[in-house]
């Protein structure tokens, strides 16, 4: 192996997106700014502007996706760039060809940005080492999901004004979840106070979370830390936590960690209630509550377009 | 051919010598050990067959005894081989191997034993020893026939790798083993607690949302194995510690008299988990006093992070798979523990648990890449950081590679005393270097230190008498055919640089 290099991902200009942990406040005020812009475009009866005209985009998908593949796809169409979607399931392993001969082959073929979700955490960071052009980790393993806490970011910013000072609450299976990690960065970086709340199999030590962000609150007490929440967002539960043994059964699950109307009623009044899908209805949120009014989960979906519309404008560098 | 090694600082663990002096090597063997303090002892004669190797301001050793390495061959030539493997060796230091019996075929049957002594024989620099297989395969069931084992050359036995789940199975591996007095080598890990690991778990893998590989799923099994040798009245010897938790298990056990030794690597004495983080590692976020527009983080110097060495995990990417190893990097605190374990003489032996990959084996997604690290060229260097820290002992050091691994093996340690065999090593303790994998003669290029700065270089490695290593042309002096002078080997002298 070769001597690596050092950090591409840092300073001057942006060149990748892997994650939240090295953007500062000021850019993603900046980001968030921006994507105000692009909701007004998308709001026109011609949705696009020929901003990256000429340019490749590829989205390329190790894992299975629709949300957030149709947005990145809409997203660089609206802003004219040439988008190809490239899927594949399983690892690059199991398919025989390598992630970094992927790679090279998409950047011979001439791919100017390389949209990526794969199951691996720490996928992007190779393939950024890797390609000459731009990076944006749309998910990787259990690690990151930066988009995505941008467009939470963006949507409650909307809608209330501003991050800073926010009790915000993240509840579920936080062990095995890249958006609550993005999320904990994004929103500690803007001056939120965040609490994690899940079963203890579904989060592990606290030391182990303290170490990296000190301020952090864990609690497996959903009662007690909705209480003033101003932002409750849960997250999805895969049914193969409960095969796994991780939890008893799904009914204990939904029974102390389920968003129902009656928690959400302890929370703050404005409190937002926010999920990135796809949702198990009954079991992590009630069907109730995702289509009250203090849910925005609709709302997310349609700023993720925006959101990463400014931010394939910054990374072209126009 | 006659060697006089002259005026290098000789450091003899088993005879508890540490002076400057003169080493005169004769047909494979040490004949003559000189102190220059020492008046009361005429040098042999010099005559033209004498090569003077001048070895001033460097240390003269017993070469090292490596208790665990992996040469892949037969099976995995790719990946390296018994040739390549013990160059990579004597350009290490080491003058024996052990090797692990994870090869295809394992080292299950004696036949096995002996097709890789005999290949050893024909192409190896330095001495080979076998390790044979716990059970057939290493699959976990099926004793070896160990006797037939032991007879054929194995000088211990090890599942490594595929650590033996069943207990009743190890209960008997150890008590047949302890009829053969041969060591149980053993991998501990309850791989049902690692299952799909990445790292190991703790602040980084939260992090970097790897699944961790917890330091219990190590000391499970320590404790277990303990347990089983008090009963068996085995020796059990622990490969590659990791933990602080197993190396309070191993110092417990000692100290109530249970036959258990251990062994620890260089990198587990030296990395930590910091390394998987890479250049992400030199971020620390400030916490609390958020101000809008000033910067919200910092740059700290690698100092700041309190690392147990110098070395920089800062060049390195985030993720990179030569930071997998097996079991993993740990914390901070677990290195602490291991040090202690080795200067409280709770880990008897330094190895170099030395796994070479293929480059398509490690350039891949994290969990994905094979764990392992290339480390037998650069095993002493990293090592040294502990004495140039000041945490251990040069003596000491060289006893964990020599005195130490012989008594695992129950064998009387290598040693410079007049007849022993010539297997000798020259390092000098201080030259730096950068770790450069290119130029590794193992095929394994797979290292976390390339481009790192060591303090610490073999210059020559000799094995049953022969010059098996020189760097670039160590030694060759003016005047190689004068007479050693005392003085000339305590003060110096002016034609000697």
């Amino acid at each position: 192996m070769s001597v690596p290099a050092a950090a591409e991902t840092k300073r001057e200009r942006r060149r990748h997106v892997l994650d939240l942990d090295d953007f500062t406040m000021q850019e993603i005020d900046e980001i968030l700014d921006t994507a105000v812009s692009m909701k007004e475009v998308l709001g026109r009866a011609i949705k696009q502007v020929p901003t990256l005209r000429g340019k490749t985009i590829v989205n390329m998908f190790f894992e299975e996706s629709t949300r957030t593949r149709i947005s990145f796809e809409l997203a660089g169409k609206a802003l004219s760039a040439n988008v190809v979607n490239f899927t594949a399931r399983g690892s690059s392993v199991e398919k025989g060809e390598s992630l970094i001969d992927t790679v090279r082959t998409l950047q011979a073929l001439g791919a100017d940005m390389l949209v990526m979700r794969h199951g691996e955490s720490g996928a992007p960071y190779l393939v950024a080492h890797h390609f000459h052009g731009s990076v944006i980790n749309a998910g990787d393993g259990r690690h990151a999901h930066p988009t995505q806490a941008l467009l939470d970011l963006f949507t409650v910013r909307q809608r209330l004004g501003h991050i800073e000072g926010l009790k915000v609450v993240i509840v579920g299976d936080i062990l095995h979840s890249r958006v609550a990690r993005s999320n904990l960065w994004g929103f500690t970086r803007m001056g939120a106070s965040v609490t994690l709340c899940a079963p203890r199999t579904l989060i592990g030590p606290e030391s182990f979370w303290k170490a990296t962000w000190p301020d952090l609150i864990i609690s497996s007490n959903l009662d007690e830390c909705i209480r003033d929440a101003d932002v409750i967002m849960t997250l999805r539960l895969q049914k193969e936590r409960m095969e796994g043994g991780l939890i008893p059964s799904l009914r204990e699950y939904s029974r102390f960690f389920a968003i129902t109307a009656e928690r959400v009623a302890r929370a703050a009044p404005h409190c937002l209630v926010m999920h990135p899908g796809p949702m198990n209805e009954g079991v992590e949120i009630m069907p109730d509550v995702a289509v009250s009014a203090q849910s925005v989960i609709e709302e997310q979906v349609a700023n993720g377009v925006a959101v990463r519309m400014a931010l394939l404008y910054r990374l072209s560098g126009e | 051919m006659r060697y006089l090694i002259k005026n290098g600082s000789i450091i003899d663990p088993a005879r508890r010598v540490a002076t400057i002096g003169n080493v005169l090597v004769e047909n494979g063997k040490v004949v003559q050990v000189i102190d220059l303090a020492d008046l009361t002892v005429a040098p042999e004669p010099l005559d033209e067959h004498t090569e003077v190797i001048n070895a001033r301001g460097a240390v003269i050793a017993p070469g090292f005894l490596d208790l665990h390495a992996h040469v892949r061959e037969p099976g995995d030539e790719h990946k390296e081989t018994i040739e390549t493997a013990t160059k990579a060796a004597a350009a290490g230091g080491f003058t024996t191997l052990c090797v692990m019996p994870d090869t295809r075929p394992a080292i299950d049957c004696a036949a096995v034993a002996r097709q890789v002594r005999d290949i050893a024989r024909r192409r190896g620099l330095v001495r080979i020893e076998p390790i044979g297989a716990i059970t057939l395969g290493r699959a976990g069931q099926t004793l070896t026939e160990m006797a037939e084992l032991v007879e054929a050359g194995c000088v211990g036995f090890s599942d490594e790798g595929n650590p033996v789940a069943d207990a009743a199975v190890m209960r008997n591996a150890l008590a047949y083993a302890a009829m053969l007095d041969t060591p149980i080598m053993a991998h501990c890990e309850d791989t049902r607690l690692t299952r799909g690991w990445g790292m190991h778990d703790g602040a980084v893998s939260i992090r970097l949302g790897l699944p961790g590989y917890p330091a219990a799923a190590e000391e499970a099994m320590v404790a277990r194995d303990i347990a089983l040798a008090e009963m068996t009245g085995a020796h059990l010897h622990i490969c590659h510690v990791s933990t602080a938790g197993s190396v309070a298990l191993i110092r417990a056990a000692k100290a109530r008299g249970v036959r258990v030794t251990a062994e620890v690597t260089p990198h587990h004495l030296t990395l930590t988990d910091q390394w998987v983080l890479g250049n992400l590692a030199m971020v620390r976020i400030e916490g609390k006093s958020l101000q809008r527009g000033s910067p919200d983080r910092v740059e700290i110097g690698e100092e700041g992070l309190d690392l147990p060495s110098r070395l920089k995990p800062s060049l390195l990417p985030p993720y990179h798979t030569s930071t997998r190893v097996r079991p993993p990097l740990r914390t901070e605190q677990d290195v602490e523990a291991l040090i202690e374990g080795l200067r409280d003489g709770t880990i008897d032996a330094i190895v170099s648990d030395h796994e070479p990959q293929s480059a398509v084996d490690k350039e891949c997604e994290y969990r994905l890449a094979a764990p392992g690290i290339s480390s037998l060229e650069t095993a002493l260097g990293l090592a040294l950081t502990l004495v140039h820290r000041g945490k251990l002992d040069l003596v000491d050091l060289v006893a964990r590679f020599t005195e130490g691994p012989a008594t695992v093996l129950g064998r009387a340690p290598a040693t410079l005393r007049p007849g022993s065999p010539a297997d000798i090593v020259i390092f000098n303790p201080d030259s730096p270097w950068t770790v450069d994998p290119a130029k590794f003669f193992s095929k394994g290029r797979n290292t976390p230190l390339a481009g790192q700065q060591l303090r610490g270089q073999v210059m020559l490695t000799m094995c049953r008498g022969q010059i098996v290593f020189r760097r670039g042309n160590f030694g060759v002096g003016t005047g190689a055919l004068q007479q050693a002078s005392r003085l000339e080997g305590i003060l110096g002298s002016e034609n000697e640089d």
